[in-house]
Protein backbone atom coordinates (compact mmCIF):
# COMPACT_ATOMS: atom_id res chain seq x y z
CA UNK A 1 0.00 0.00 0.00
CA UNK A 2 2.63 2.50 0.74
CA UNK A 3 4.84 1.14 -1.96
CA UNK A 4 1.80 2.17 -4.38
CA UNK A 5 1.96 5.81 -2.54
CA UNK A 6 5.34 6.23 -3.17
CA UNK A 7 5.29 4.39 -7.24
CA UNK A 8 2.64 7.12 -7.61
CA UNK A 9 5.01 10.17 -6.42
CA UNK A 10 7.98 8.46 -8.97
CA UNK A 11 5.78 8.59 -12.00
CA UNK A 12 4.58 12.27 -10.78
CA UNK A 13 8.04 13.46 -10.26
CA UNK A 14 9.10 12.33 -14.09
CA UNK A 15 6.10 13.65 -15.62
CA UNK A 16 6.54 16.62 -13.59
CA UNK A 17 10.43 16.72 -15.07
CA UNK A 18 8.89 16.14 -18.53
CA UNK A 19 7.49 19.80 -18.94
CA UNK A 20 10.61 21.55 -16.85
CA UNK A 21 11.97 22.38 -20.59
CA UNK A 22 8.75 24.01 -21.31
CA UNK A 23 8.78 25.81 -17.79
CA UNK A 24 12.39 26.63 -16.87
CA UNK A 25 15.31 28.83 -18.40
CA UNK A 26 18.46 27.12 -19.75
CA UNK A 27 19.71 28.54 -16.98
CA UNK A 28 17.91 27.11 -14.64
CA UNK A 29 17.44 23.64 -16.39
CA UNK A 30 21.53 23.73 -16.14
CA UNK A 31 21.20 23.81 -12.22
CA UNK A 32 18.31 21.05 -12.33
CA UNK A 33 20.01 18.78 -14.23
CA UNK A 34 22.95 19.16 -11.58
CA UNK A 35 20.89 18.42 -9.01
CA UNK A 36 19.37 15.07 -10.91
CA UNK A 37 23.03 14.24 -11.05
CA UNK A 38 24.00 15.07 -7.45
CA UNK A 39 20.72 13.50 -6.46
CA UNK A 40 21.87 10.16 -7.41
CA UNK A 41 25.81 10.66 -5.89
CA UNK A 42 23.70 11.68 -2.57
CA UNK A 43 21.32 9.08 -2.44
CA UNK A 44 24.46 6.26 -3.14
CA UNK A 45 26.15 7.98 -0.03
CA UNK A 46 23.19 7.54 1.82
CA UNK A 47 22.96 3.38 1.29
CA UNK A 48 26.22 3.33 2.63
CA UNK A 49 25.60 6.29 5.98
CA UNK A 50 22.24 5.95 6.67
CA UNK A 51 20.90 2.60 5.60
CA UNK A 52 24.36 0.33 6.46
CA UNK A 53 25.46 3.06 9.08
CA UNK A 54 29.01 3.10 7.10
CA UNK A 55 30.36 6.36 7.20
CA UNK A 56 32.31 6.34 4.40
CA UNK A 57 34.84 9.48 3.43
CA UNK A 58 35.90 8.26 0.39
CA UNK A 59 33.20 8.43 -1.75
CA UNK A 60 34.28 11.28 -4.16
CA UNK A 61 36.62 8.63 -5.27
CA UNK A 62 34.17 6.62 -7.18
CA UNK A 63 32.63 9.66 -8.52
CA UNK A 64 35.58 10.96 -9.66
CA UNK A 65 36.98 7.56 -10.74
CA UNK A 66 33.36 7.70 -13.15
CA UNK A 67 33.85 11.17 -14.02
CA UNK A 68 37.34 11.01 -15.23
CA UNK A 69 37.57 7.52 -16.92
CA UNK A 70 34.69 8.75 -19.12
CA UNK A 71 36.42 11.72 -20.27
CA UNK A 72 39.18 9.52 -20.74
CA UNK A 73 37.46 7.04 -23.06
CA UNK A 74 35.82 9.87 -24.88
CA UNK A 75 39.18 12.26 -25.63
CA UNK A 76 41.16 8.72 -26.33
CA UNK A 77 38.87 6.87 -28.49
CA UNK A 78 37.40 8.21 -31.62
CA UNK A 79 33.95 8.28 -32.18
CA UNK A 80 33.77 6.73 -29.03
CA UNK A 81 29.39 5.78 -28.50
CA UNK A 82 27.74 7.71 -25.64
CA UNK A 83 26.79 4.72 -23.88
CA UNK A 84 30.09 3.15 -23.78
CA UNK A 85 31.67 6.47 -22.67
CA UNK A 86 29.42 5.89 -19.40
CA UNK A 87 29.56 1.89 -19.16
CA UNK A 88 33.36 2.51 -19.24
CA UNK A 89 32.47 5.11 -16.15
CA UNK A 90 30.60 2.76 -14.64
CA UNK A 91 32.80 -0.53 -15.16
CA UNK A 92 36.22 0.94 -13.81
CA UNK A 93 34.27 2.29 -10.39
CA UNK A 94 33.10 -1.65 -9.91
CA UNK A 95 35.96 -2.62 -10.16
CA UNK A 96 37.72 -0.22 -8.07
CA UNK A 97 35.13 -0.64 -5.80
CA UNK A 98 35.38 -4.32 -5.49
CA UNK A 99 39.34 -4.22 -5.06
CA UNK A 100 38.96 -1.20 -2.29
CA UNK A 101 35.94 -2.81 -0.79
CA UNK A 102 37.97 -6.16 -0.50
CA UNK A 103 40.87 -4.37 1.91
CA UNK A 104 37.65 -2.70 3.81
CA UNK A 105 34.94 -5.20 4.72
CA UNK A 106 36.58 -6.24 8.03
CA UNK A 107 37.09 -2.89 9.07
CA UNK A 108 34.14 -0.61 10.19
CA UNK A 109 33.82 2.83 12.49
CA UNK A 110 36.45 4.90 12.54
CA UNK A 111 38.58 2.41 11.03
CA UNK A 112 36.73 2.19 8.06
CA UNK A 113 35.85 6.05 7.85
CA UNK A 114 40.18 6.50 8.19
CA UNK A 115 40.10 4.03 5.30
CA UNK A 116 38.11 5.47 3.33
CA UNK A 117 39.66 8.73 3.72
CA UNK A 118 43.13 7.60 2.86
CA UNK A 119 42.18 5.91 -0.45
CA UNK A 120 40.47 8.76 -1.27
CA UNK A 121 43.76 11.27 -1.06
CA UNK A 122 45.65 8.38 -3.02
CA UNK A 123 43.19 8.49 -5.80
CA UNK A 124 43.49 12.33 -5.65
CA UNK A 125 47.05 12.27 -5.47
CA UNK A 126 47.22 9.90 -8.69
CA UNK A 127 45.07 12.06 -10.42
CA UNK A 128 47.03 15.13 -9.49
CA UNK A 129 50.28 13.88 -10.61
CA UNK A 130 49.36 11.71 -14.21
CA UNK A 131 49.36 14.94 -16.23
CA UNK A 132 49.18 12.82 -19.04
CA UNK A 133 46.27 11.55 -18.19
CA UNK A 134 44.01 13.77 -15.97
CA UNK A 135 45.29 16.60 -17.27
CA UNK A 136 46.76 17.51 -13.44
CA UNK A 137 45.30 20.85 -12.09
CA UNK A 138 44.31 22.16 -15.37
CA UNK A 139 41.34 19.00 -15.89
CA UNK A 140 39.91 17.84 -18.80
CA UNK A 141 37.52 19.27 -21.58
CA UNK A 142 35.31 16.96 -23.41
CA UNK A 143 32.90 17.15 -26.09
CA UNK A 144 29.26 15.43 -25.39
CA UNK A 145 28.76 12.55 -27.97
CA UNK A 146 25.54 12.07 -29.95
CA UNK A 147 23.08 9.73 -28.12
CA UNK A 148 23.07 6.75 -31.49
CA UNK A 149 20.23 5.15 -30.70
CA UNK A 150 20.52 2.63 -33.62
CA UNK A 151 18.10 4.32 -36.27
CA UNK A 152 18.50 7.52 -35.27
CA UNK A 153 20.92 9.96 -33.42
CA UNK A 154 20.54 12.59 -30.65
CA UNK A 155 22.43 15.51 -30.57
CA UNK A 156 23.59 16.05 -27.20
CA UNK A 157 24.89 19.05 -27.81
CA UNK A 158 21.13 20.99 -26.85
CA UNK A 159 21.12 21.21 -23.47
CA UNK A 160 17.46 19.90 -23.52
CA UNK A 161 18.53 16.24 -24.82
CA UNK A 162 21.00 16.47 -22.45
CA UNK A 163 18.66 16.96 -19.49
CA UNK A 164 16.11 14.54 -20.82
CA UNK A 165 19.01 11.65 -20.75
CA UNK A 166 19.54 12.69 -17.35
CA UNK A 167 16.29 12.84 -16.04
CA UNK A 168 15.43 9.21 -17.59
CA UNK A 169 18.90 7.75 -16.70
CA UNK A 170 20.05 9.01 -13.42
CA UNK A 171 16.33 9.40 -12.39
CA UNK A 172 16.05 5.67 -12.77
CA UNK A 173 19.33 4.88 -11.22
CA UNK A 174 17.73 6.78 -8.44
CA UNK A 175 14.51 4.51 -8.45
CA UNK A 176 16.93 1.49 -9.10
CA UNK A 177 18.37 2.69 -5.23
CA UNK A 178 14.97 3.08 -3.60
CA UNK A 179 13.75 -0.39 -5.04
CA UNK A 180 16.72 -1.97 -3.97
CA UNK A 181 16.35 -0.62 -0.31
CA UNK A 182 13.08 -2.84 -0.66
CA UNK A 183 15.13 -6.13 -2.29
CA UNK A 184 16.60 -9.10 -0.59
CA UNK A 185 20.36 -6.93 -0.24
CA UNK A 186 18.44 -3.87 0.83
CA UNK A 187 17.08 -5.33 3.79
CA UNK A 188 20.21 -7.65 4.72
CA UNK A 189 22.07 -4.36 5.19
CA UNK A 190 19.32 -3.04 7.24
CA UNK A 191 19.14 -5.84 9.03
CA UNK A 192 23.02 -5.95 9.86
CA UNK A 193 23.22 -2.94 10.70
CA UNK A 194 20.51 -3.74 13.52
CA UNK A 195 21.84 -6.70 14.72
CA UNK A 196 25.13 -8.25 12.49
CA UNK A 197 25.93 -10.83 14.92
CA UNK A 198 22.42 -12.32 14.43
CA UNK A 199 22.97 -12.13 10.64
CA UNK A 200 26.20 -14.11 10.95
CA UNK A 201 24.25 -16.72 13.13
CA UNK A 202 21.58 -17.24 10.37
CA UNK A 203 23.64 -17.89 7.29
CA UNK A 204 24.63 -14.11 6.49
CA UNK A 205 28.09 -14.05 5.37
CA UNK A 206 28.45 -9.89 6.21
CA UNK A 207 31.88 -9.37 4.51
CA UNK A 208 30.50 -10.43 2.09
CA UNK A 209 27.27 -8.16 1.89
CA UNK A 210 29.50 -4.94 2.90
CA UNK A 211 31.08 -5.70 -0.23
CA UNK A 212 28.74 -6.04 -2.55
CA UNK A 213 27.03 -2.86 -1.12
CA UNK A 214 30.32 -0.80 -0.81
CA UNK A 215 30.77 -2.23 -4.69
CA UNK A 216 27.16 -1.06 -5.64
CA UNK A 217 27.12 2.37 -3.96
CA UNK A 218 30.46 2.90 -5.69
CA UNK A 219 29.30 2.00 -9.08
CA UNK A 220 25.98 4.41 -8.48
CA UNK A 221 28.58 7.17 -7.49
CA UNK A 222 30.93 6.32 -10.88
CA UNK A 223 27.39 6.83 -12.93
CA UNK A 224 26.53 10.16 -11.47
CA UNK A 225 30.47 10.65 -11.92
CA UNK A 226 29.72 10.20 -15.22
CA UNK A 227 26.69 12.22 -15.91
CA UNK A 228 28.77 15.39 -14.50
CA UNK A 229 31.42 14.98 -16.79
CA UNK A 230 28.82 14.79 -19.34
CA UNK A 231 27.02 17.63 -17.73
CA UNK A 232 30.22 20.17 -17.52
CA UNK A 233 32.04 18.63 -20.60
CA UNK A 234 34.53 19.49 -18.41
CA UNK A 235 36.11 17.24 -15.40
CA UNK A 236 39.07 18.60 -13.01
CA UNK A 237 40.50 16.81 -10.07
CA UNK A 238 37.96 18.63 -8.04
CA UNK A 239 35.54 15.99 -9.38
CA UNK A 240 37.78 13.57 -7.05
CA UNK A 241 38.67 15.66 -4.39
CA UNK A 242 38.06 15.53 -0.50
CA UNK A 243 35.94 18.19 -1.19
CA UNK A 244 33.80 16.52 -3.54
CA UNK A 245 33.10 13.88 -0.66
CA UNK A 246 32.52 16.31 2.01
CA UNK A 247 29.58 18.06 -0.51
CA UNK A 248 28.06 14.70 -0.70
CA UNK A 249 28.15 14.37 3.22
CA UNK A 250 26.20 17.55 3.47
CA UNK A 251 23.54 16.85 0.70
CA UNK A 252 22.96 13.72 2.74
CA UNK A 253 23.12 15.39 6.38
CA UNK A 254 21.37 18.70 5.49
CA UNK A 255 19.12 16.25 3.77
CA UNK A 256 18.74 13.35 6.47
CA UNK A 257 19.75 10.48 6.42
CA UNK A 258 17.15 8.81 8.06
CA UNK A 259 14.91 8.62 4.95
CA UNK A 260 15.87 7.48 1.28
CA UNK A 261 14.42 11.23 -0.23
CA UNK A 262 16.21 13.34 2.45
CA UNK A 263 19.50 13.08 0.66
CA UNK A 264 17.70 14.23 -2.99
CA UNK A 265 16.27 17.10 -1.09
CA UNK A 266 19.89 17.89 0.40
CA UNK A 267 21.36 17.67 -3.25
CA UNK A 268 18.28 20.14 -4.39
CA UNK A 269 19.25 22.43 -1.53
CA UNK A 270 22.73 22.34 -1.79
CA UNK A 271 22.93 22.78 -5.40
CA UNK A 272 20.94 26.41 -5.16
CA UNK A 273 22.33 27.84 -2.29
CA UNK A 274 25.61 27.34 -3.93
CA UNK A 275 24.73 28.55 -7.03
CA UNK A 276 23.15 31.48 -5.31
CA UNK A 277 25.75 31.96 -2.38
CA UNK A 278 28.74 31.93 -5.19
CA UNK A 279 26.53 34.65 -7.33
CA UNK A 280 26.62 36.71 -4.62
CA UNK A 281 30.02 36.04 -2.22
CA UNK A 282 33.12 34.28 -2.79
CA UNK A 283 33.26 33.28 0.43
CA UNK A 284 30.74 31.08 -0.34
CA UNK A 285 32.01 28.13 1.49
CA UNK A 286 31.86 29.59 4.69
CA UNK A 287 28.36 30.35 4.47
CA UNK A 288 28.02 26.31 3.72
CA UNK A 289 30.40 25.51 6.61
CA UNK A 290 28.20 27.48 9.07
CA UNK A 291 24.97 26.27 7.53
CA UNK A 292 26.52 22.61 7.71
CA UNK A 293 26.91 23.22 11.31
CA UNK A 294 24.07 24.89 12.94
CA UNK A 295 21.86 21.63 10.89
CA UNK A 296 24.05 18.78 12.79
CA UNK A 297 23.62 21.00 16.05
CA UNK A 298 20.24 21.66 16.08
CA UNK A 299 17.89 19.11 13.76
CA UNK A 300 20.53 16.47 13.07
CA UNK A 301 17.85 14.84 11.33
CA UNK A 302 18.33 16.66 8.85
CA UNK A 303 15.53 18.91 6.76
CA UNK A 304 13.26 15.58 5.82
CA UNK A 305 13.03 15.12 9.76
CA UNK A 306 11.66 18.71 9.70
CA UNK A 307 9.51 17.85 6.72
CA UNK A 308 7.95 14.77 8.69
CA UNK A 309 7.12 16.61 11.69
CA UNK A 310 5.42 19.23 10.42
CA UNK A 311 3.72 16.38 8.73
CA UNK A 312 3.19 15.03 11.76
CA UNK A 313 1.66 18.13 13.28
CA UNK A 314 -0.52 19.27 10.69
CA UNK A 315 -2.39 15.37 9.63
CA UNK A 316 -1.36 14.09 13.34
CA UNK A 317 0.13 11.28 11.23
CA UNK A 318 1.74 9.19 13.54
CA UNK A 319 5.11 8.55 12.10
CA UNK A 320 5.52 4.13 12.37
CA UNK A 321 9.30 5.24 12.64
CA UNK A 322 9.39 6.97 15.84
CA UNK A 323 11.70 9.46 13.40
CA UNK A 324 14.44 6.40 14.28
CA UNK A 325 16.11 5.52 11.22
CA UNK A 326 15.67 4.15 8.13
CA UNK A 327 16.37 0.74 9.44
CA UNK A 328 12.67 0.61 10.89
CA UNK A 329 10.84 -1.74 8.03
CA UNK A 330 9.16 0.44 5.34
CA UNK A 331 11.15 3.70 4.09
CA UNK B 1 28.84 -45.34 11.58
CA UNK B 2 30.42 -42.52 13.11
CA UNK B 3 28.48 -40.36 15.79
CA UNK B 4 26.06 -37.60 15.16
CA UNK B 5 28.43 -35.22 16.89
CA UNK B 6 31.42 -35.67 18.87
CA UNK B 7 33.15 -32.51 20.78
CA UNK B 8 36.92 -33.67 21.09
CA UNK B 9 38.77 -32.54 24.27
CA UNK B 10 37.76 -28.73 23.21
CA UNK B 11 40.18 -26.57 25.57
CA UNK B 12 39.47 -22.76 25.42
CA UNK B 13 41.56 -19.81 27.46
CA UNK B 14 40.71 -16.39 27.54
CA UNK B 15 44.21 -14.56 27.66
CA UNK B 16 45.66 -17.22 30.23
CA UNK B 17 42.08 -17.82 31.88
CA UNK B 18 41.51 -21.52 31.32
CA UNK B 19 37.49 -21.55 31.01
CA UNK B 20 37.72 -24.97 28.97
CA UNK B 21 40.20 -27.91 29.74
CA UNK B 22 39.41 -30.76 27.49
CA UNK B 23 35.75 -31.21 27.13
CA UNK B 24 34.61 -33.99 25.67
CA UNK B 25 31.01 -35.77 24.74
CA UNK B 26 28.91 -37.27 21.94
CA UNK B 27 25.52 -36.48 20.82
CA UNK B 28 23.31 -39.09 18.43
CA UNK B 29 21.11 -38.01 15.84
CA UNK B 30 17.45 -36.86 17.20
CA UNK B 31 19.14 -36.81 20.86
CA UNK B 32 18.04 -34.26 23.51
CA UNK B 33 20.51 -33.81 25.48
CA UNK B 34 20.78 -30.64 28.15
CA UNK B 35 23.63 -29.69 29.76
CA UNK B 36 23.95 -28.55 33.11
CA UNK B 37 26.67 -26.77 35.50
CA UNK B 38 26.92 -23.97 37.84
CA UNK B 39 27.59 -20.02 36.80
CA UNK B 40 30.78 -20.16 35.00
CA UNK B 41 31.37 -23.25 34.19
CA UNK B 42 31.95 -22.32 30.76
CA UNK B 43 28.95 -23.52 29.32
CA UNK B 44 27.91 -20.86 27.08
CA UNK B 45 31.61 -20.71 26.26
CA UNK B 46 30.81 -24.11 24.74
CA UNK B 47 27.87 -23.28 22.77
CA UNK B 48 29.95 -20.23 21.27
CA UNK B 49 32.96 -22.76 20.39
CA UNK B 50 30.30 -25.66 18.47
CA UNK B 51 28.43 -22.59 16.94
CA UNK B 52 31.84 -20.88 14.93
CA UNK B 53 31.62 -17.71 17.98
CA UNK B 54 35.26 -18.46 19.30
CA UNK B 55 37.61 -20.77 17.54
CA UNK B 56 38.66 -23.74 20.66
CA UNK B 57 42.25 -23.36 21.96
CA UNK B 58 42.38 -26.98 20.73
CA UNK B 59 40.18 -29.60 20.04
CA UNK B 60 38.05 -30.84 17.47
CA UNK B 61 34.00 -30.99 16.80
CA UNK B 62 33.43 -33.54 14.66
CA UNK B 63 29.79 -32.97 13.05
CA UNK B 64 28.57 -35.98 10.81
CA UNK B 65 32.00 -37.33 10.83
CA UNK B 66 33.64 -33.60 9.21
CA UNK B 67 35.53 -31.50 11.25
CA UNK B 68 33.84 -28.20 11.65
CA UNK B 69 35.76 -26.54 14.66
CA UNK B 70 37.09 -22.82 13.56
CA UNK B 71 34.27 -22.68 10.99
CA UNK B 72 32.62 -19.59 10.55
CA UNK B 73 28.79 -19.01 12.12
CA UNK B 74 27.60 -18.73 9.06
CA UNK B 75 29.40 -21.44 7.26
CA UNK B 76 27.83 -23.85 10.16
CA UNK B 77 24.30 -22.54 10.14
CA UNK B 78 24.41 -23.57 5.84
CA UNK B 79 25.35 -27.03 7.43
CA UNK B 80 22.38 -27.00 9.45
CA UNK B 81 23.56 -26.15 12.89
CA UNK B 82 21.46 -23.17 14.56
CA UNK B 83 21.75 -21.37 17.88
CA UNK B 84 19.50 -19.06 20.41
CA UNK B 85 21.62 -16.91 22.64
CA UNK B 86 21.67 -16.40 26.85
CA UNK B 87 20.90 -12.92 26.51
CA UNK B 88 17.89 -12.46 23.78
CA UNK B 89 20.13 -11.13 20.84
CA UNK B 90 16.90 -10.65 18.17
CA UNK B 91 16.35 -7.63 15.59
CA UNK B 92 15.02 -5.56 18.34
CA UNK B 93 13.34 -2.35 15.80
CA UNK B 94 12.03 -5.31 13.59
CA UNK B 95 8.67 -6.94 13.84
CA UNK B 96 8.45 -10.00 15.06
CA UNK B 97 7.61 -11.34 11.47
CA UNK B 98 10.51 -9.78 9.95
CA UNK B 99 12.70 -11.27 12.51
CA UNK B 100 11.73 -14.75 11.71
CA UNK B 101 11.74 -13.93 7.61
CA UNK B 102 15.43 -12.65 8.05
CA UNK B 103 16.16 -16.20 8.43
CA UNK B 104 13.89 -18.30 6.34
CA UNK B 105 14.89 -16.42 3.33
CA UNK B 106 18.15 -17.04 4.16
CA UNK B 107 17.41 -20.57 4.02
CA UNK B 108 15.93 -20.59 0.70
CA UNK B 109 18.86 -18.76 -0.82
CA UNK B 110 17.62 -15.04 -0.74
CA UNK B 111 20.24 -13.19 0.92
CA UNK B 112 21.94 -11.11 -1.21
CA UNK B 113 19.90 -10.66 -4.21
CA UNK B 114 19.75 -7.51 -5.79
CA UNK B 115 16.11 -7.39 -7.54
CA UNK B 116 13.93 -10.10 -5.56
CA UNK B 117 11.67 -8.96 -2.56
CA UNK B 118 11.58 -11.71 -0.09
CA UNK B 119 8.16 -10.82 1.39
CA UNK B 120 6.91 -11.20 -1.93
CA UNK B 121 7.55 -14.62 -2.12
CA UNK B 122 4.47 -16.58 -1.07
CA UNK B 123 6.55 -19.89 0.30
CA UNK B 124 8.76 -18.21 2.87
CA UNK B 125 5.98 -15.96 3.69
CA UNK B 126 3.91 -19.04 4.54
CA UNK B 127 7.27 -20.59 5.89
CA UNK B 128 7.58 -17.05 8.34
CA UNK B 129 4.00 -17.44 9.23
CA UNK B 130 3.88 -21.47 10.25
CA UNK B 131 6.84 -20.61 12.55
CA UNK B 132 5.12 -17.53 14.26
CA UNK B 133 2.53 -19.80 15.11
CA UNK B 134 4.51 -22.62 16.12
CA UNK B 135 6.40 -20.45 18.58
CA UNK B 136 2.76 -18.50 19.92
CA UNK B 137 3.48 -15.32 18.78
CA UNK B 138 0.75 -14.86 15.61
CA UNK B 139 -0.98 -12.35 17.95
CA UNK B 140 1.87 -9.92 17.93
CA UNK B 141 3.14 -10.87 14.62
CA UNK B 142 3.28 -7.48 13.09
CA UNK B 143 4.95 -5.87 16.32
CA UNK B 144 8.50 -4.55 16.70
CA UNK B 145 10.19 -7.67 18.76
CA UNK B 146 11.19 -4.44 21.36
CA UNK B 147 7.71 -3.85 22.71
CA UNK B 148 7.06 -7.44 23.89
CA UNK B 149 6.99 -9.05 27.29
CA UNK B 150 10.27 -10.90 28.44
CA UNK B 151 8.76 -14.17 27.72
CA UNK B 152 7.54 -12.96 24.20
CA UNK B 153 10.81 -12.25 23.55
CA UNK B 154 12.63 -15.67 24.97
CA UNK B 155 10.00 -17.10 22.12
CA UNK B 156 11.02 -14.99 19.09
CA UNK B 157 14.66 -16.21 20.23
CA UNK B 158 13.55 -19.39 19.54
CA UNK B 159 11.89 -18.75 16.58
CA UNK B 160 14.48 -17.27 14.84
CA UNK B 161 16.97 -20.01 15.99
CA UNK B 162 14.04 -22.25 14.32
CA UNK B 163 13.92 -20.00 11.06
CA UNK B 164 17.05 -21.52 8.96
CA UNK B 165 15.35 -25.16 9.34
CA UNK B 166 18.03 -26.52 11.47
CA UNK B 167 18.89 -29.98 12.11
CA UNK B 168 21.04 -29.44 15.08
CA UNK B 169 19.59 -26.80 17.41
CA UNK B 170 21.63 -25.29 20.48
CA UNK B 171 19.49 -23.55 23.35
CA UNK B 172 21.21 -21.57 25.54
CA UNK B 173 18.88 -21.19 28.70
CA UNK B 174 15.62 -20.36 26.84
CA UNK B 175 13.45 -20.66 30.23
CA UNK B 176 16.01 -18.42 32.88
CA UNK B 177 13.75 -15.47 34.20
CA UNK B 178 10.73 -16.74 33.34
CA UNK B 179 7.63 -16.95 35.83
CA UNK B 180 6.86 -20.89 36.74
CA UNK B 181 3.94 -21.04 34.13
CA UNK B 182 5.71 -19.18 31.29
CA UNK B 183 8.86 -21.84 31.67
CA UNK B 184 5.68 -24.75 31.66
CA UNK B 185 4.72 -23.19 28.18
CA UNK B 186 8.34 -23.09 26.63
CA UNK B 187 9.00 -26.61 27.61
CA UNK B 188 5.93 -27.57 26.05
CA UNK B 189 6.92 -25.34 22.54
CA UNK B 190 10.15 -26.43 23.03
CA UNK B 191 9.28 -30.03 22.40
CA UNK B 192 6.86 -29.44 19.87
CA UNK B 193 8.87 -27.39 17.68
CA UNK B 194 12.29 -29.30 17.73
CA UNK B 195 10.71 -32.87 17.36
CA UNK B 196 12.63 -35.39 14.81
CA UNK B 197 15.61 -32.72 15.64
CA UNK B 198 18.54 -32.70 17.35
CA UNK B 199 18.40 -30.96 20.73
CA UNK B 200 21.47 -29.61 23.05
CA UNK B 201 19.76 -27.36 25.59
CA UNK B 202 21.80 -25.40 28.49
CA UNK B 203 19.41 -25.43 31.19
CA UNK B 204 19.80 -24.32 35.10
CA UNK B 205 16.31 -25.61 35.98
CA UNK B 206 16.46 -28.89 36.66
CA UNK B 207 12.47 -29.59 36.06
CA UNK B 208 13.02 -28.45 32.51
CA UNK B 209 15.81 -30.74 32.23
CA UNK B 210 14.45 -33.61 33.33
CA UNK B 211 11.44 -33.13 31.28
CA UNK B 212 13.09 -32.13 28.12
CA UNK B 213 16.36 -34.60 28.04
CA UNK B 214 17.07 -38.03 27.34
CA UNK B 215 20.58 -37.16 28.22
CA UNK B 216 22.41 -35.22 30.49
CA UNK B 217 25.73 -33.98 30.48
CA UNK B 218 27.31 -32.12 33.49
CA UNK B 219 30.13 -29.22 32.64
CA UNK B 220 32.18 -28.76 35.71
CA UNK B 221 35.45 -26.50 36.31
CA UNK B 222 35.99 -26.57 32.62
CA UNK B 223 35.17 -30.44 32.05
CA UNK B 224 32.53 -32.75 31.68
CA UNK B 225 32.18 -34.75 35.06
CA UNK B 226 29.82 -37.14 33.19
CA UNK B 227 27.39 -37.56 30.50
CA UNK B 228 24.50 -39.99 31.01
CA UNK B 229 21.00 -40.99 31.16
CA UNK B 230 18.93 -38.53 33.79
CA UNK B 231 18.39 -41.55 36.39
CA UNK B 232 21.93 -42.39 36.18
CA UNK B 233 22.73 -38.41 36.81
CA UNK B 234 20.06 -38.01 39.23
CA UNK B 235 21.73 -40.75 41.16
CA UNK B 236 25.53 -40.01 40.46
CA UNK B 237 27.06 -39.06 43.66
CA UNK B 238 30.43 -37.22 41.75
CA UNK B 239 26.64 -34.84 40.17
CA UNK B 240 25.25 -34.81 43.87
CA UNK B 241 28.41 -33.18 45.26
CA UNK B 242 29.78 -30.83 43.05
CA UNK B 243 26.58 -29.53 41.80
CA UNK B 244 22.76 -30.69 42.71
CA UNK B 245 23.82 -30.30 46.33
CA UNK B 246 20.57 -32.12 48.14
CA UNK B 247 19.95 -33.28 44.51
N1 LIG C 1 34.78 -13.49 25.60
C1 LIG C 1 35.27 -13.77 26.84
N2 LIG C 1 36.42 -13.22 27.24
C2 LIG C 1 36.92 -13.47 28.45
N3 LIG C 1 36.34 -14.29 29.34
C3 LIG C 1 35.20 -14.89 29.00
C4 LIG C 1 34.60 -14.66 27.73
N4 LIG C 1 33.47 -15.38 27.66
C5 LIG C 1 33.36 -16.02 28.82
N5 LIG C 1 34.40 -15.74 29.64
C6 LIG C 1 34.60 -16.28 30.98
O1 LIG C 1 34.49 -17.67 30.89
C7 LIG C 1 33.85 -18.18 32.04
C8 LIG C 1 32.68 -19.04 31.63
O2 LIG C 1 31.67 -18.20 31.09
P1 LIG C 1 30.37 -18.79 30.41
O3 LIG C 1 29.54 -17.65 29.97
O4 LIG C 1 30.73 -19.77 29.37
O5 LIG C 1 29.68 -19.53 31.64
P2 LIG C 1 28.27 -20.22 31.73
O6 LIG C 1 28.50 -21.62 32.14
O7 LIG C 1 27.49 -20.02 30.49
O8 LIG C 1 27.62 -19.41 32.92
P3 LIG C 1 26.09 -18.98 33.19
O9 LIG C 1 25.42 -20.15 33.78
O10 LIG C 1 26.20 -17.86 34.16
O11 LIG C 1 25.53 -18.56 31.88
C9 LIG C 1 33.47 -16.99 32.90
O12 LIG C 1 34.45 -16.84 33.91
C10 LIG C 1 33.52 -15.84 31.94
O13 LIG C 1 33.89 -14.66 32.60
MG1 LIG D 1 25.82 -19.02 29.97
Amino acid sequence: MKQKNTSFIIIALFLAGAFMPLILKQYHLNMLTEIIIFALFAVSYNLLLGYAGLLSFGHAMFFGLGAFMTAVAIIHIPGLALWNAILIGVVTTIIAGFVIGSLLLRHKGAYFALLTLAFNALFYAVATKWHSVTGGDDGLSITRPDLSLGFTSISMASLTHFYYLTLIIVGAAIVFCWYFTHTAMGKTVLLMRENEERMKFLGYNTNISRLLLFTFTGAVAGLAGSFYTLHFQFVSISAISVDMTTAVLLMAFVGGTKTFWGPILGAFVYIILQNYLSNITDRWPLFMGFIFVSMVLFIPGGLSEVIMNIRQRLFGKKDNNGGKSAASEEV
Amino acid sequence: MSDYLHIQNIHKDFSGLKVLTGVEFKVKEKERHAVIGPNGAGKTTLFNIISGKFKPSSGAILFKGQDISGKPPHVLNRLGLSRSFQITNVFQELSVFNNILAGVRSHYGLRYHFFKKPDRDRNICERVEAIIDEVGLMDVKDQPANSLSYGKQRALEIGITLSTEPELILLDEPTAGMTREETNQAIKMINQVTAGRTLIIIEHDMEVVFSLANTISVLHYGTILVSDTPEKIRNDQRVKDAYMGEG
